[in-house]
């Protein structure tokens, strides 16, 4: 009883040093931002790789759960002759769940493991630590444009991802389906505010910082050999997902006080 | 001959010389090993100080406390008599503008050429004029006999050559004292050569201060002004080659020799 006690104490502190070295690294890396200088061609070629390449996965993602979510609510509502309120169901759920979820989980698959992989192998070969002996501190040269990158890119992404998942559901209903195309747009236009765009981009911000900063410290934090490079992917993958999926019901229910759901 | 009772066999120049570099009292645990045990050590500005020992020894781990790589559990690193201990990493950087190191992999940066990589300290202290950056990149390239280099992906280069392309990137910026971590490991013996009679001509020419880290004995005795053997997380022996080689010390000469005291099951 007791050594299981102790284990679940030390499951908590680990769990707690771990929220505290994230926090450290997110203080560290503002703190970079207004007071080193921004290292603008890194931060260019993060917004390339972050932004510009994560479009196309983002984009499917969004155009593919757009349309099987107007099918699926479809066929639900067409029993109860409601098939003309499908618009303002795909509507707000892609703005205030689906569009910063999906996106945010594609980016901590896509971004995340390739952040993590990319320090950490910089890690294990010494080349951090080249750095710092070169008088470039780590968080300055590879942290903040990562941060940058995904504050800005994080946001456009959800609203590229909403945006094709609405037109989607459109055509899936519209095209495919049969619903009244001039309904349909009066009752998603009708039940879909700036609130919901509010949200979605709120939403979007929050996942790029958990996504930049869990995988910054999983790759800052890898351990020597190919192990310990393999597995920080792996871990910024899992961490991130989950403290997305988790983070996500708090923030909606915040969000939700703050840019309630309706007319 | 234990760290405390061993007489120091110093030349009177080195000991003439103000210390560079000075270690005192450092001890450093990593997991259960305690790899540092009241390290104490003068580096005197020019020499070039070898610290040999075993594999595993705390050698790679005492570079990393001169640099501020790493922080001691105890006692107290000076450059030219600051203490950078209790420095931040911010901090520690205009100590690094004068300590360069010189990594056992060479810890080149895979993205760059190797011109951007010779090129990297040089735009990071500030320098922005590209003629001047070529010039000196050139410079440094062509002391380390790779002139024409420049545009080589580090991924293409030879374990030699990149060693090389480390050096030059930790002298382009003329600093007074360069750290080498085990500069000979992995090399044949004519590369191995090369590097140390590289290390030779930097400190004739440069004049800087050198501190070389390893195992390899036949570069030790090329390369040194003075040899520190660290036994047990402590400096068990300091003195010149010369009275390294003439040591009846049981320890020091299995250790130059190479030979292991271990019986194995097939003696």
């Amino acid at each position: 009883m007791t050594s299981f006690i102790r284990l679940i104490g030390q499951n908590v502190l680990g769990f707690c040093g771990y929220l505290g070295q994230l926090l450290l690294l997110a203080i560290d890396s503002f703190r970079s931002i207004f007071t080193a200088p921004i290292r603008w061609k890194l931060f260019m070629g993060q917004l390339l790789e972050v932004g510009y390449r994560s479009q196309l996965v983002v984009l499917v993602t969004g155009g593919f759960t757009g349309a099987v979510f107007a099918a699926q609510t479809y066929f639900q509502f067409h029993r109860l002759g409601m098939d003309s309120a499908v618009g303002a169901v795909v509507s707000v759920s892609m703005f205030r769940e689906l569009g910063p979820v999906l996106t945010g989980l594609m980016l901590a698959g896509r971004v995340g493991a390739a952040m993590s992989a990319e320090i950490g192998t910089m890690k294990v070969t010494e080349q951090i630590d080249a750095l710092r002996a070169l008088g470039v501190y780590p968080v300055d040269y590879l942290v903040v444009p990562r941060v940058l990158a995904m504050m800005i890119s994080m946001p456009l992404l959800v609203a590229e991802c909403v945006g094709l998942g609405i037109v989607a559901g459109y055509v899936v209903a519209v095209v495919l389906l049969d619903v009244q195309g001039a309904y349909y747009l009066d009752y998603m236009l009708s039940f879909t505010g700036s609130r919901d765009i509010k949200m979605a981009l709120t939403k979007g911000f929050v996942f790029a910082l958990i996504i930049v900063f869990v995988s910054c410290h999983q790759g800052l934090n890898a351990k020597e050999g190919a192990v310990g490079v393999g597995r920080a992917p792996t871990e910024a993958v899992v961490i991130g997902s989950l403290a997305i999926l988790i983070i996500n019901f708090f923030l909606s229910m915040i969000l939700n006080a703050i840019f309630p759901a309706g007319i | 001959m234990t760290g405390a009772a061993s007489p120091a066999r110093e030349s009177s120049a080195a000991q003439t010389r103000p210390a560079l570099i000075s270690i005192r009292d450092l001890w450093k645990q990593l997991g259960e090993q305690q790899v540092l045990k009241g390290f104490d050590l003068d580096v005197a500005t020019g020499e070039t100080l070898v610290i040999v020992g075993r594999s595993g020894g705390g050698k790679s781990v005492l570079l990393k406390h001169i640099i501020g790589l790493m922080k001691p559990d105890k006692g107290d690193v000076l450059v030219e008599g600051e203490s950078i201990v209790a420095l931040t990493e911010r901090q520690l950087s205009r100590v690094r503008k004068k300590i360069a190191v010189l990594f056992q992999s060479a810890a080149l940066f895979d993205s760059m050429t190797v011109e951007e990589n010779i090129a990297f300290p040089l735009r990071e202290h500030g320098l922005k004029d590209a003629a001047i950056i070529d010039e000196k990149v050139a410079g440094a390239l062509a002391m380390v006999d790779l002139a024409g280099e420049q545009k080589k992906m580090p991924e293409k280069l030879s374990g030699g050559m990149r060693k090389r392309v480390g050096l030059a990137r930790a002298i382009v910026t003329e600093p007074q004292c360069i750290l080498y971590d085990e500069p000979t490991t992995g090399l044949d013996p004519i590369v191995a050569d090369s590097i140390n009679r590289l290390i030779r001509r930097l400190q004739k020419r440069l004049g800087i201060t050198s501190i070389v880290v390893t195992h390899d004995m036949k570069s030790a005795f090329h390369v040194a002004d003075h040899v520190a053997y660290l036994y047990d997380g402590r400096v068990y022996f300091r003195g010149t080659p010369d009275a390294l080689r003439a040591s009846t010390d049981p320890l020091i000469h299995d250790f130059i020799e190479g030979r292991s005291r271990e019986l194995l099951s097939d003696d």
